[in-house]
This record gives C-alpha cells, structure tokens and sequence, in this order.
C-alpha cells in the first residue's frame, strides 16, 4: 500500500465577502485578485513542501492541472514537476494529470512527460486526464469532443512512446506525418498512467480494459467510493483479470494533530474555507462533455460531493476528510483503506487557508506515528 | 392567476393544433431525420432554434399551414433526430439540408428560422441560392458585431431564472414559464442536455462564421430579417449586420420582444413571416 502526498496549490488569499460578492472561483473571477509577489511566496513554500513530503518518506507527491481559477495555481503541473525533479531523490513524482484535449498538438504531453521521466530518472507517474468542465470555459475548447479527443491523444502518446518514430499517425482529431518525439521516456515501455475520474461508468470501464490505474477524486461521500471500487473490481473482472489494489488510488484529505479535539479545532476552519470558497463553481459542466447519461448521474452525484455539506458531523460519517490524534487517524485510515481494497492512498494535509507550519506538523505526525502502522496492518 | 390562464390557453391551442401536423422519419443521406409537416401549397421549411420547438406540432406551424405546405425538420443530433457524429460545424447542417431537400424532391423553397437555425438558412443560402425562393433569418447568431457579443447562455444555463431573463422581454411572463419551466421533468432535463450539447459543438469555439459576411451577397432572392428588439442573446446589431450584407434585405423589429419571437410575440411574427412569403 502507497501514499502519496497531494498539493493543490490553492489562492489562499480570497477577500473576506468573496462569497458574496463572487459567484465562482473559476474561470471568471477576477484575476486582479491575484498577487504576484504573493504567489512567489506561495510557490517557494509549497514546493518546499512537496519536497519535504519525500523527505519524510511518502511514497510519491502529486501535482494536478487546472487553469483560471483560485482552487489550484498549476496551470502547468509539469512546470512545477520539473522543478520537483531537482528538489526530490526518492519518491515517485505523480502528475494526475495532463488535460489532453488542452492541448494541441497533444504530442507536448508525449514530449513534456518524457523529460520529467528522465530528468527524475524514472519517477514519474504520467497522469492523463480530461479535463474539468470549468477548464472547457476557460480554454474555449469545444466540450462536445472531449471524450474522443482524450483517447485519441491517448493512444497517440503511448504508441509516440513505444514505437520507433518517425511515424505517421492519422485519427479523426489529429493528423501528424512525422511522430518522433525526443526524448522518450525511461520507464519501459512506459510510465505507469494514471486516470483519475469522478466515478462515471465510461471511464471505469475504460481505465480496467486498458489496465490503468484508476484514482477516485476527493471530497465525495465514503459510499461513492465504495460504489466506484466495487465497478471498477466488476469491470476488471469482466475483462478478464483480477484488479490489482494499486490500480485504485482513494482520495481523501487527512489532517493529524496531537489530539482529536486539537486536530478538529486546527482544521475545521479551512477546510470550510475550501469548501465555501475555492469549490464555488468548480462543477461548472459544459453540455455534451459528458453523455446525457453521465450528466444526469453527476447531478445525482452531487448531493454526494463536499460542496453541499454544512455540519463538521456530515463531513465525519461521511469521511470527506479523517481528521484526528494518530490514533483516531490510524484507526480510521486502516478500516476504510481495508473495506475499499484500494492499495494507493491520495492524501492532502494542506486545505484552503491552512498555514505552512500546520500542514507541515500534520505531514509529520502522518509520516511518522501513523503510516508505519498502517502500512503494517495492511 | 392571469398568467395561469394564459398557460393554460397556450397548453389548450397546443392540443387543438396537433391533429394538424404529421410526423415521419426520413432518411437524408444515412441520418435519420424526423420531420413534421402539414398543409398544402408552396413548401416552406422552418429550421428550429436550439430550443427544438419542432419536436412537437406548435399552433404557429399549424397557422402557416393553412397557406403553405409546412416542414418541420428537427435537426440532427436534436430529439429523435440522428446523425450527431456526422456533424462537426455549421456548413455540416447546411449540407444536411440540401441532402435533405434532394431526397424530398425539394427544388425550391421559402426557408427560414430563428437563432441557430436562422443561421444554418443563410449558410445554406449562401450555397445554394437558386433552391431559396424567399428568406428569413430571425434572431440569429452567424455574424460578429464589435463590442456587442452575443451573450454566455451556457454560463447561466442550470439558472433558470436568468435563462427567462436572457431570452424573454418579460420574463416574468406566462410564455416565459411556458417555454423554461420550473421544474422540469427528467426526460425534458435530458432532451434540453442534448438540445445544447449539439449547440455546443456548433457555437462553442465561434460563435460565428468569419467568412459568411462576404458570402451573402450571393443571396439572390427577397429576404427578411426579424428580430425582438430586446433580444438580449443576439442583439438587434445581429439583424443590422446581416441587412448590411444582403442587397435589398429589409430588416423588422418587433417590439417588446426577445430572442424568441415565434413564442413571445406570435401572432405578429407569424404574420410578418407568412405575408412575406406569401407575397
């Protein structure tokens, strides 16, 4: 069982009344919010905190995309893999992921990746996504073609890695005489691909038949998860294999202080913080990202999903963060982690205005009073 | 209360008007196409907006009927209509058409429609304009004014009331309620997802086509073009715009009116539509 340590980088510095003022984090709020001599600081600390997270021993760190918004300030995860490259030895180095569709040619994630596989000599985890529904707004990108573009440009940049260029590829979204990208990447055939999702059914089956691995995204109810592992064992299954623990990954935000009552009292501001501010407008989804089907089951969904929740017991029963003493978090951890059968833990310590000196004292007690249980329990 | 009985006069003309109208599916070059029509005279083709206001016999087709032969095609992608995957842009839905027209038999017709479709009638004009006898573009989006965009109805699209306040004059009422319901059912939910996720893929990147302007003037035949004064989703300038570039297209606005005048302001649409191209 892994753990990995997730940084999403958020813009803690949202006015006071932006809740009242602002009907979005995303893609229109206003970017004369943001500071640059600010944002120098917050990159310098949190990279500092990544790279502290494989000092500590967490098995690999993981940057996301996302683009316009106060939620996560990458819109270049692999700027700051790259960085993370010189600023790590050890841990694997997981970029969950590149938002295919955005970009054109897609042979730059191809390119992109390999150089971070080499520069980490071999650590990197290529993560390959669709894309939220708010980066579809701020990219004008035509959402109606998404799902066909992501897998055409996924299969482009696996065959650009495994077969000798230069070749020709033709497909409905791109046409490229010459595929032949320098460099390739160092894991053969290929870094490990990672596909995180929000539980719809297409992209389970999907990420089984290929043998990918599947990461549930957080800030969703225990019994979502519960669902989406159990369809993902199903699909694996009817494809012909047993699924194995580390091709599902469980998100879930984790905060550790000394006591139960210290760790809530710590954590609880921030994480309504987050909740009320960086996810406002985060389930923007434009028409025909997904199909009708898919769209009518993420509006079910979103009873399910931490922006609608309003009491510190609703986010306890149901486990949108395991917040307590190592104990209560050792406890909880190894009960769930069990009873999902996910062999990959996705955690992040660090939620909306939360300080530096916080998150880096719960990463500690994490690291070193509860994962050493757990990792032996499991 | 008055709006209520304005609803419900609406919801009786409706069932009155629906004996009117057939409905078949046809075959246009592999797509299967549901169509509606009704009436006898010369043909007249009405292009739905992103609404889909074909998916069912409306009483403004039902009054054109009795001086023309009415056809209701519901695009592709829209309703039971097939042939999403066929269709990446505008001039893809123009193609359609004169496909669909060849398999009709269709030699000319008076054509016309509002918003999306007002658009898809002049690319198909532009094309073809031998088969167009008369033309009418309502509230269509097609061109770009500076300054005046067209608003982001897929940024307030899950807010009904600013979906009211966007398309209508008043928004407040009784077609208003009519046409964006309160609480709609889940199949009307799904329709309106797959109405907009084919407006998506033809407006989403631009909501334009920058070579239209220049193509107009090969529009040989009268042409009418009419918009809500107030239409708050594609400003009157829209109409301007295209008179600018059409020889001899008159342009009426139609007062106290938004983006949807075959429901706002129906009675003077449909006369304003039906003389001219009666005349």
């Amino acid at each position: 069982m892994k753990f990995y340590f997730f940084h999403l980088m958020p813009w803690p510095y949202l006015p006071d009344d932006f809740h009242q003022r602002y009907d979005s984090a995303w893609v229109w709020l206003p970017n004369t919010l943001y500071d640059p001599a600010k944002g120098h600081e917050l990159y310098r600390e949190y990279i500092n905190t990544l790279a502290y997270a494989d000092e500590l021993g967490f098995d690999g760190i993981c940057v996301n995309e996302h683009h316009q918004n106060a939620y996560g300030l990458m819109p270049s995860p692999n700027v700051v893999a790259g960085a993370l490259t010189q600023r790590t030895k050890r841990c694997k180095i997981a970029v969950i992921g590149n938002a295919l569709p955005l970009y054109n040619p897609p042979l730059r994630v191809a390119e992109e990746f390999a150089m971070l596989d080499v520069m980490s000599n071999g650590r990197l985890i290529a993560g390959m996504v669709i894309g939220g529904g708010p980066e579809y707004f701020s990219y004008q990108m035509n959402p109606t073609h998404a799902r066909e573009k992501f897998r055409e440009a996924l299969d482009l940049i696996l065959k650009a890695w495994t077969t000798p260029g230069p070749f020709m590829w033709n497909s409905k979204h791109y046409h490229f005489r010459y595929v032949n990208p320098w460099p390739l990447p160092l894991q053969k055939p290929h870094p490990p691909i990672w596909i995180p999702g929000v539980g719809s059914l297409e992209t389970i089956e999907f990420v089984a038949q290929r043998r990918f691995a599947y990461m549930g995204i957080p800030y969703f109810h225990i019994d979502v998860f519960r669902r989406v592992f159990a369809m993902f064992r199903e699909a694996c299954a009817k494809a012909g294999y047993e699924a194995n623990p580390e091709q599902m990954g469980w998100g879930v935000p984790i905060y550790v202080a000394e006591t139960d009552k210290q760790a809530r009292a710590e954590f609880e501001p921030h994480i309504w913080h987050f909740t009320r501010n960086h996810l406002k407008g985060i389930g923007l989804t434009p028409p025909g990202y997904t199909s009708a089907k898919s769209a009518a089951a993420i509006i079910k969904n979103q009873k399910h999903f931490l922006y609608t929740k309003k009491t510190w017991s609703e986010i306890e029963e149901g486990v949108y963060a395991i917040v307590g003493s190592p104990e209560t978090v050792r406890q909880k951890l190894s009960h769930y982690q069990r009873e999902l059968g996910a062999g990959i833990i996705l955690t992040g310590c660090q939620t909306g205005t939360l300080s530096h000196e916080l998150a880096r004292k719960s990463m500690e007690l994490l690291a070193r009073e509860v994962l050493p249980k757990v990792r032996k329990a499991a | 209360m008055l709006k209520f009985l304005k609803k419900l006069k609406y919801g009786a003309r409706v069932l009155l008007s629906k004996g009117g109208g057939q409905e078949e599916t046809i075959d246009v070059a592999g797509r299967s196409t549901v169509m509606r029509h009704g009436g006898e005279g010369p043909p007249f083709v009405y292009l739905h907006s992103g609404l889909g206001e074909s998916f069912m016999w409306l009483p403004f087709f039902q009054t054109w009927s009795k001086k023309f032969r009415v056809l209701v095609p519901t695009h592709p992608g829209f309703g039971n209509s097939g042939g999403f995957d066929q269709i990446d842009n505008i001039e893809d839905m123009a193609f359609h058409y004169v496909e669909m027209f060849d398999a009709l038999g269709l030699e000319e017709v008076c054509l016309g429609g509002v918003s999306i479709g007002g658009w898809i009638a002049a690319e198909f004009a532009v094309r073809w304009p031998e088969r167009v006898k008369k033309l009418w573009i309502a509230d269509a989006p097609g061109m770009w004014v500076e300054n005046q965009p067209p608003a982001d109805m897929f940024r307030i699209m899950h807010d009904r009331d600013k979906l009211r306040e966007l398309l209508f004059f008043d928004p407040k009422g009784a077609m208003a309620s009519v046409v964006v319901k309160d609480d709609p059912d889940e199949e009307t939910m799904l329709a309106a997802y797959q109405s907009l996720t084919v407006l998506a893929r033809l407006v989403w990147e631009r909501p334009y086509d920058p070579k239209l302007p220049a193509r107009l003037c090969r529009v040989q035949c009268p042409t009418l073009l009419v918009w809500g004064d107030n239409d708050k989703l594609i400003p009157p300038a829209y109409g301007d715009a295209y008179k600018k570039h059409i020889e001899g297209a008159e342009l009426k606005l139609i007062k106290n009116c938004g983006h949807l005048p075959m429901f706002e302001k129906e009675s003077e649409f449909v006369e304003l539509i039906g003389r001219f191209c009666a005349a």
